[in-house]
């Protein structure tokens, strides 16, 4: 097809035979080689081909910083000694014999472990749910709390906790926070499509007026509130943090990070294709709408479980995201799991902030994401602005 | 391999947004292996016209009927393994690399889970080497300019393995170079093609039939010589015209005055 090629017709038929040719009957299964195996997983393709070398990076840093986790605090415990009281308590006493003080034990166990646990559950579940986001508006600079999201989940339990409401039984804060999210999502998406095209600037004002209304809808159900204990706990809610993690608290966040995981990681193909924008998605075999409210109600499920269990904790899914593209590549089969890695390094190193800057007091870990997020974001809006302005 | 024999069938279709139809009561036939050229105006329904046959507008009356089965009565993913559509353009809001973008084309034929295979692999390669884009492989699909961007979606529908591919004005980046190279490249493929096109002299040298929309109505259609005469087209395109014969080729030549 092009001009400088010497010879167009090289071996035009034989690719075209290549292109016409039927897919090989199925073979006997046996386990693949290597080059088989790295060729199939993608990992050998895209972004330089490091794909599982950047993968076993990501999770390494994870382990660095979940050890790290457990050393700093109020109390400052050796990476020796918390790496083997978590081996004793993993193994027995047959492995490890306990030289270190029951105290340290206590912490480790029933406070630093689960803290990391719920901080990296979190992280990994807003990291996901950001990428999802992201795909199914098409917009990079989408996330759930840029969208709203986040405060409608937080409105939603709000609402719960002012009236008392708890006639769902135990996952009413949950399914309430679940509803917010929907209800917000849904409502942010129908108002940047209004007039057929739904371009960035519309979504992410929708999302900026949303999120306006609802912790204004917020601190209103706080002042009006007849319990004055009320403004406390839903500022946690606002501020996001992992100060109340427990053992019992975190089957839920488990839960929902596994399950999202692995329903965005089987439907990654075709978030793929909501990638190329919606007519490119027909075309390429896509029930569009069907799959995109399927991925709106996923997205907003799980959005509402981590901030009814963490509140609302800003940036992770906006900015992990384009990390892991950068690093990987856009395709979701590489990028999902990629994301959920750097989301849970990236929460619990900024609990790590949170609870040791000014220790022993203890920040909302929302202040410091959004610390980080926050200028990430506007450097990625000057870096968009400045890539479209050469473009064009 | 290609599934099914690509043939194409519009029965009285129309297209609707709000009061205002786009396209009213068209009906045609494309028989496998034949290609078809959509003329008309800005405005006339082309693209419009072309969506219903992909799936993405839904036909507010009448039927499309790919392989002799209505395209709304089965799944999206069956139309996209018969019908590959190469659009205008395709957003780049995201770092997709060209291969990642060919590689989508392969999507309709993946179970959920399913890898891409060594085949996969092998259609990818070749129809990225058929268009000329290996230098382009690994770069950003949205760093590329117009005509390359276009190749890519060709490169894109040529994985789908459709046995009918449908082109929304395929040459409106492309320099002549690459009009002709990209023409007579579908006409070879041998499956059958529609292709909305502006230039009526290159859709006279490739097309077997043409089909000119004017006002979302079919406005005539037949063979290039029978179709392009000087009173059609101070008619459709209101432009006086001289039409002759392709001093080489024989095929019909229209020129403006």
């Amino acid at each position: 097809m092009h001009g400088s090629v010497p010879d167009p017709q090289k071996s035009r038929e034989a690719l075209l035979a290549i292109l016409q040719s039927a897919p090989p009957a199925p073979v006997e299964r046996r386990l693949p080689g290597w080059a088989v195996l790295k060729r199939r997983t993608g990992l050998a393709r895209g972004a330089g081909g490091y794909g599982l070398v950047i993968l076993l990076m990501a999770a390494f840093l994870l382990l660095l910083l979940s050890i790290a986790g457990l050393m700093f605090g109020s109390v400052h415990i050796e990476a020796g000694t918390a790496v083997s009281i978590l081996l004793n308590a993993v193994t027995g006493d047959w492995l490890i014999s306990p030289t270190w003080r029951e105290v340290h034990e206590t912490i480790i166990l029933q406070t630093r472990v689960p803290r990391v646990l719920l901080a990296g559950c979190v992280g990994a579940t807003l990291a996901v749910t950001g990428m999802t986001i992201q795909a199914i508006v098409r917009n990079p600079l989408a996330g759930p709390s840029i969208l709203g999201v986040s405060s409608g989940a937080a409105t939603g339990a709000v609402i719960v906790m002012r009236w008392g409401l708890l006639g769902l039984g135990a996952f009413t804060l949950h399914i309430s926070a679940f509803l917010g999210a929907l209800a917000t999502l849904g409502i942010v998406f129908w108002v940047a499509r209004t007039g057929g095209q739904m371009t960035p600037t519309r979504l992410v004002l929708a999302g900026i007026a949303m999120s306006s209304v609802l912790s204004a809808l917020t601190s209103l159900l706080v002042l009006t509130s007849p319990d004055p204990q009320l403004a406390s706990r839903v500022l946690f809610w606002t501020l996001g943090g992992f100060g109340s993690a427990q053992w019992k608290l975190l089957p839920l966040p488990a839960i929902a990070l596994l399950a999202g995981l692995v329903i965005a990681l089987l439907q990654a193909r075709r978030l793929n294709l909501l990638m190329a924008g919606d007519e490119s998605a027909v075309a390429l075999g896509l029930d569009v709408h069907r799959f995109r409210q399927a991925m709106f109600v996923l997205a907003a499920a799980l959005t509402g479980i981590t901030v009814s269990v963490a509140g609302v904790i800003g940036f992770v899914g906006l900015i992990m995201p384009h990390i892991v593209r950068f690093m990987v590549g856009a395709d979701h089969r590489r990028a999902l799991p990629a994301v959920a890695l750097m989301g849970a390094s990236f929460t619990i190193g900024a609990d790590l902030v949170a609870r040791t800057i000014i220790s022993p007091l203890e920040l909302p870990v929302g202040i410091i994401t959004a610390l980080v997020g926050g200028p990430f974001f506007i450097w990625l809006l000057r870096r968009d602005a400045k890539g479209q302005g050469s473009a064009k | 391999m290609t599934a099914g024999s690509g043939a194409l069938r519009l029965d009285g279709v129309s297209f609707a947004v709000g009061e205002r139809c786009l396209v009213e009561d068209v009906s045609l036939e494309v028989r496998p292996g034949e290609m078809l050229g959509l003329l008309g105006p800005n405005g006339a329904g082309k693209s419009t016209l072309l969506r219903t046959i992909y799936r993405m507008n839904r036909p507010s009356a009448g039927t499309v009927e790919v392989d002799g089965e209505n395209v709304w009565q089965k799944p999206a993913a069956w139309v996209a393994r018969r019908v590959g559509a190469v659009l205008q353009d395709m957003p780049g809001d995201f770092p997709l690399t060209v291969r990642d973008v060919v590689a989508m084309g392969r999507s309709a034929h993946k179970k959920i889970l399913e890898p891409d295979t060594e085949y996969d692999h092998a259609l990818i390669d070749a129809a990225i080497a058929l268009l000329d884009l290996e230098a382009f492989e690994t770069r950003a699909f949205r760093t590329l300019s117009g005509g390359e961007r276009q190749r890519a979606l060709v490169a894109r529908a040529l994985v789908q393995q459709p046995s009918l591919l449908v082109l929304d004005e395929p040459t409106n980046h492309l320099d002549i170079y690459h009009q002709l190279h990209l023409l007579q490249f579908v006409r070879e493929l041998g499956i059958t093609v529609v292709a909305a096109l502006h230039d009526l002299n290159l859709a006279a040298m490739f097309c077997d039939r043409l089909c000119v929309l004017n006002e979302g109505r079919i406005a005539a259609i037949g063979t290039p010589d029978a179709v392009l005469t000087p009173d059609l087209l101070s008619e459709v395109y209101r432009i006086e015209a001289s039409v002759g014969v392709h001093p080489k080729r024989g095929t019909v030549w229209v020129v403006p005055g």
